[in-house]
């Protein structure tokens, strides 16, 4: 089996892009982690923006550990390539966005059980005296403008890429702006003398990168399941499936097949049935039509057919 | 959102803002400060003319500023840190640091106003009422900067 890059030549430099995009994110994620701490004091609030950001460290880290490794050539080990680690860091990711989520929703509620009402104190810079609320709020702000514009600028390549690892990563990045954002409404509220303002911004964000994490932490775990593959927003089934039916269907000599697709990190791999109309030219017929097949998109990675007398028994639809 | 942010605009003009949710600040001016204080000399001594030494006498100034009378309670730190949490008590001193192991109660610390070697010194107040922090860390500032 020839060696080939996953991507074709114009993803592949977005892929590289990509990838400086993903070293960027991590270092803007660990000063503004760093930052926070500093910050932080006692503060829950803060703390917990801290936790998440050190969580939200994980997308970054599993996409950059991945992409070291899905490129490398099948080997006797691993026939089938390296290509599933990319779903395994999806995995990782989707994880890591869920805990976000469930920890925000359980500390908040938890600080409005018990009432908690946060003490912020302040601090003296030469001789002036300045409410910590406000350093946390500068703070906050300043360290999620990179994060959102880092944000925006992932969707994009994900898309491109077909890269779930990233996508998710962009959504831990809303996920970050966010409850930043909760974090300074809450704050402000606490300085108007409403201690639970905060508890309560940071429950409703937090329904939100719930849903999300819940979301991705399926389809994760679907995708390693072998289904069929999916849109990145994971609500249709991929319309090159129809594409891949349709050429097989107008092969002039199959008479009938069936095939399935499954999705390996980034690309699919795929083996159709076929019940040939004659066994004259079998083998040129075969090779011209995997041929076609993977020449719809650069996603077909492999794709074998086999000549069968019937097929199998096809699946029902749901 | 706009009515929001004026209402914190006008609020910060009045300089009202942080607030307090349960207006300790406001109750205590021309009032009474609620102490509670365990004996750990030099920081607080107690005597038979109620307490002294150097916590002691920072609250006194304090209250002097506030133009408030001081209601003092003595105990142990278990009961009055008790107290702190129920806010039946405003402040709480007994020469702590900020390595307390009372800090995980639902309280508040000030920042540190003295550091003597590796100890930071600071004191305990009700949680949660800012504005009331503020003008208690204003006055230790004031203490500190005039240290050596």
């Amino acid at each position: 089996m020839n060696v080939k890059f996953e991507y074709p030549q114009e993803l592949a430099d977005k892929f590289k892009r990509a990838k400086k995009i993903e070293w960027i994110t991590l270092g803007v994620l660990v000063c503004s982690a760093f930052l926070m701490f500093l910050t932080m004091g006692q503060s829950q609030t803060m703390k917990t923006a801290w936790l998440e950001d050190v969580l939200s460290l994980t997308p970054p880290i599993s996409f950059l550990i991945s992409s070291k490794i899905f490129l490398k050539p099948a080997t006797k080990d691993f026939p089938f390539g390296y290509h599933r680690i990319v779903s395994i860091a999806y995995l990782c990711s989707a994880v890591a966005l869920f805990s976000v989520g469930s920890y925000l929703l359980i500390d908040s509620l938890i600080k409005l059980i018990e009432m908690e009402h946060p003490t912020i104190g302040t601090q003296f810079f030469f001789g002036h005296q300045i409410w910590l609320g406000y350093i946390m709020i500068g703070v906050l702000v300043v360290t999620n403008i990179p994060i959102v514009i880092l944000g925006y600028k992932r969707v994009k390549l994900a898309k491109q890429l077909h890269e779930k690892n990233l996508y998710t990563g962009s959504q831990m990045s809303k996920a970050d702006w966010m409850s930043a954002v909760a974090a300074i409404v809450g704050i402000t509220g606490i300085g108007l003398g409403w201690w639970w303002s905060d508890a309560a911004a940071a429950a409703i964000i937090s329904l939100d990168i719930l849903h999300d994490g819940f979301k991705n932490l399926k389809q994760a775990v679907l995708d390693l399941m072998d289904q069929v593959p999916k849109n990145m927003e994971n609500t249709e089934t991929d319309p090159l499936l129809q594409k891949v039916k349709e050429t097989l269907e107008k092969e002039p000599w199959i008479e009938t097949s069936w095939f399935r697709i499954r999705e390996e990190g980034h690309i699919y791999f795929g083996e159709a049935f076929v019940v040939p109309k004659s066994e004259v030219n079998l083998v040129a017929n075969i090779q011209n039509t995997i041929k076609k097949v993977t020449a719809l998109s650069w996603l077909i990675y492999d794709f074998t057919i086999f000549p069968v007398d019937t097929l199998p028994d096809v699946p029902e639809n749901n | 959102m706009k009515a929001y942010l004026f209402a914190l605009f006008f609020l910060a003009a009045c300089s009202q803002y942080p607030a307090d949710p349960k207006d300790t600040l406001k109750r205590a001016t021309h009032g009474v400060l609620r102490v509670g204080y365990s004996e750990n000399p030099p920081w607080t001594i107690a005597t038979a003319d109620g307490p002294e030494g150097i916590e002691a006498d920072l609250i006194k100034a304090f209250a002097k500023k506030l133009n408030a009378s001081i209601f003092w309670q003595q105990g142990t730190e278990n009961i009055l840190f008790q107290k702190l949490e129920k806010n039946e008590l405003d402040i709480v001193i007994a020469g702590l640091t900020n390595k307390t192991p009372w800090k995980s109660k639902k309280i508040g610390l000030t920042r540190t106003y003295l550091k003597i070697e590796k100890e930071k010194h600071v004191m305990a107040v009700t949680q949660g009422e800012n504005r009331f922090l503020i003008e208690l860390e204003k006055h230790l500032y004031l203490y500190q900067s005039k240290q050596p």
